[in-house]
């Protein structure tokens, strides 16, 4: 099974040939947006590049947004001083991580890392509150969708806690 | 052992020039400030009022208006207010601090000089010390009304000059996210949500601190000015042009501890100059007015409205109103405390975000990552 808090292709829809604004369009959080709002979702991302082996985020620092992997790949680490380093998945193209900062400032959970050179947005928690207070009904939009997300997550997670509490009462009763 | 003195002798020569290069900014920035200053007074002047307005026009904006549509709307509201209220006070201020300051010179003072004179000379049998001390409060009265004249008369012709400041102030509010998604591209990786975090938590607070001494400001301008009105009503009009001197009281509630006093000054000196028939109990009630606008201010509105990030210590406070006063008179004591404010917040979100993110290469991602060969 794969891991609900960063594997995320059950909400990724296939890639579409294009530009950011395509790209967006698959992210389920702005997958119910017109184009119109895309288009102003797309005046506040930020579109930063990544060398091989460079960080985009560290485990430990304060979260402030979500990233969207437009080419090239991501790995995601979780990081032990004395255990060293755990890959916990590889997101490629269209793959989306960090949206929880979205919500608030809380450490970072796992540290992520371009596997190759990589084109990546960044839709960061103070533009998302800039665009909810400019303009509500589109931010009240995105903020659902994010709530969507989240929920399923949860669900998953859900799912996964009593599989494995199924597997133990199993391994216990014999 | 020799790589290392090279890395070294990099390193050391990457300082040397980062060294260089930031005395090289500083001598550059002091070279070109005098021809500069004009120019950046008025990029502050538009940049305040482009923290002051944004609320406003991010509500217009929330109501379904395009954002340029939003700014236009907000910045005519404003004008015509400003057009409206400086086209009834300015020519009035004028007036009042021309007559004044003859008053100063006229019999009104002379009658008032005599009073003490006999007063200290009754008390305590000395009427030099008298003499001196009328004769400096003489002198410092007409020459803060001079230049209070002077300044208002720069205003003036600074107001008429200034097109350009809501020009300036115009795409400042439309363009800032622009330019500040400009500003940021330009950090590197490893600095970028440090940067994009600090950054927006320093514009969220100073905003906040802004906006809340402005509406500070305003409240107490509003109180002041209906207790002065008030008095009038009660005493047969003792306090000529009370609306400015409520809302002058306002503006100088800019600076704590020592705002509220400089705000009373002019209604009590107005009351005095004006010699109505019962002069003690009006100055007694214009004491009372005040002090019940500072009691309400420092219970209520200030807790409400002013940030708490910028508390300052009455020390610090005090320390860079002198100056602030000492740099550019008394426009700079009253811009003082933002600033310092300003720099408060600015610093103080730096350090927290210093502490907060990593900045070296983490040893177990970036280092060993690429040295593991794992990609």
């Amino acid at each position: 099974m794969e891991n609900p808090i960063w594997g995320n292709s059950i909400f990724r829809k296939k890639k579409k040939e294009g530009n950011i604004y395509a790209l967006l369009k698959q992210v389920p959080i702005f997958s119910d947006l017109k184009p119109k709002e895309l288009i102003e979702v797309e005046k506040i991302v930020h579109r930063r590049k990544y060398k091989k082996s460079e960080a985009v985020i560290h485990m430990g620092d304060p979260g402030l947004g979500m990233y969207i992997i437009v080419k090239g790949s991501v790995e995601i680490i979780e990081e032990d001083k004395k255990a060293g380093q755990k890959t916990l998945a590889k997101l490629t193209e269209g793959a989306f991580f960090g949206d929880l900062a979205l919500l608030d400032e809380s450490p970072r959970s796992a540290s992520a890392v371009a596997i190759e050179d990589s084109d990546i947005i960044g839709f960061f928690r103070p533009d998302f509150l800039d665009l909810l207070k400019r303009k509500p009904k589109l931010g009240i939009k995105v903020l659902f969708a994010l709530a969507r997300v989240v929920g399923e997550r949860l669900r998953q997670t859900n799912e996964l806690l009593s599989k494995i509490q199924e597997e133990k009462d199993k391994a216990r009763h014999g | 052992m020799d790589n290392y003195a090279y890395q070294l002798y990099s390193q050391l020569l990457k300082t040397f020039w980062r060294i260089f290069l930031i005395i090289l900014s500083i001598a550059f920035v002091m070279f070109v400030f005098p021809f500069v200053k004009d120019v950046l007074i008025i990029f502050i002047i538009a940049w305040l009022l482009s923290i002051l307005l944004s609320p406003l026009v991010d509500f217009f904006e929330s109501k379904g208006l395009g954002r340029s549509w939003a700014i236009l709307i907000v910045m005519i509201l404003i004008l015509t207010l400003l057009v409206l209220s400086f086209s009834q006070i300015i020519p009035g201020i004028i007036r009042t601090v021309e007559s004044l300051t003859s008053k100063l010179q006229s019999n009104i003072i002379t009658d008032f000089s005599v009073k003490i004179e006999n007063f200290f000379e009754k008390n305590f049998n000395n009427a030099e010390l008298a003499r001196n001390v009328t004769a400096k409060l003489n002198d410092i009265g007409v020459k803060l009304l001079g230049s209070l004249g002077a300044f208002f008369k720069s205003v003036g012709s600074f107001l008429a000059s200034i097109i350009i400041i809501p020009f300036i102030t115009f795409f400042l509010i439309k363009d800032s996210r622009r330019f500040k998604r400009a500003m940021i591209s330009k950090v590197p990786n490893r600095y970028f949500e440090l940067s994009l975090n600090i950054l927006h938590k320093i514009e969220n607070q100073v905003g906040n601190y802004i906006q809340g001494q402005a509406m500070d400001a305003l409240i107490v301008g509003i109180l002041s000015t209906a207790g002065l009105f008030i008095i009038n009503l009660v005493f047969d009009g003792p306090i000529p042009y009370f609306f400015f001197i409520g809302m002058l009281a306002g503006v100088a509630n800019l600076i704590p501890y020592l705002g509220p006093i400089v705000g009373a000054v002019p209604a009590l000196t107005l009351a005095i100059l004006n010699n109505p028939p019962n002069l003690g109990i009006v100055l007694l009630w214009i004491v009372i007015v005040f002090v019940i606008v500072q009691v309400i201010d420092n219970a209520i509105v200030s807790p409400l409205v002013v940030s708490k990030s910028v508390n300052m210590h009455p020390v610090i406070v005090v320390t860079v109103v002198i100056i602030g006063g000492n740099i550019a008179g008394a426009m700079g004591m009253l811009f003082a405390v933002p600033f310092t404010g300003i720099i408060k917040v600015t610093s103080s979100q730096i350090i927290w975000g210093l502490k907060n993110y990593r900045l070296r290469p983490s040893p177990i991602t970036e280092e060993s990552y690429s040295l593991e060969g794992k990609s």
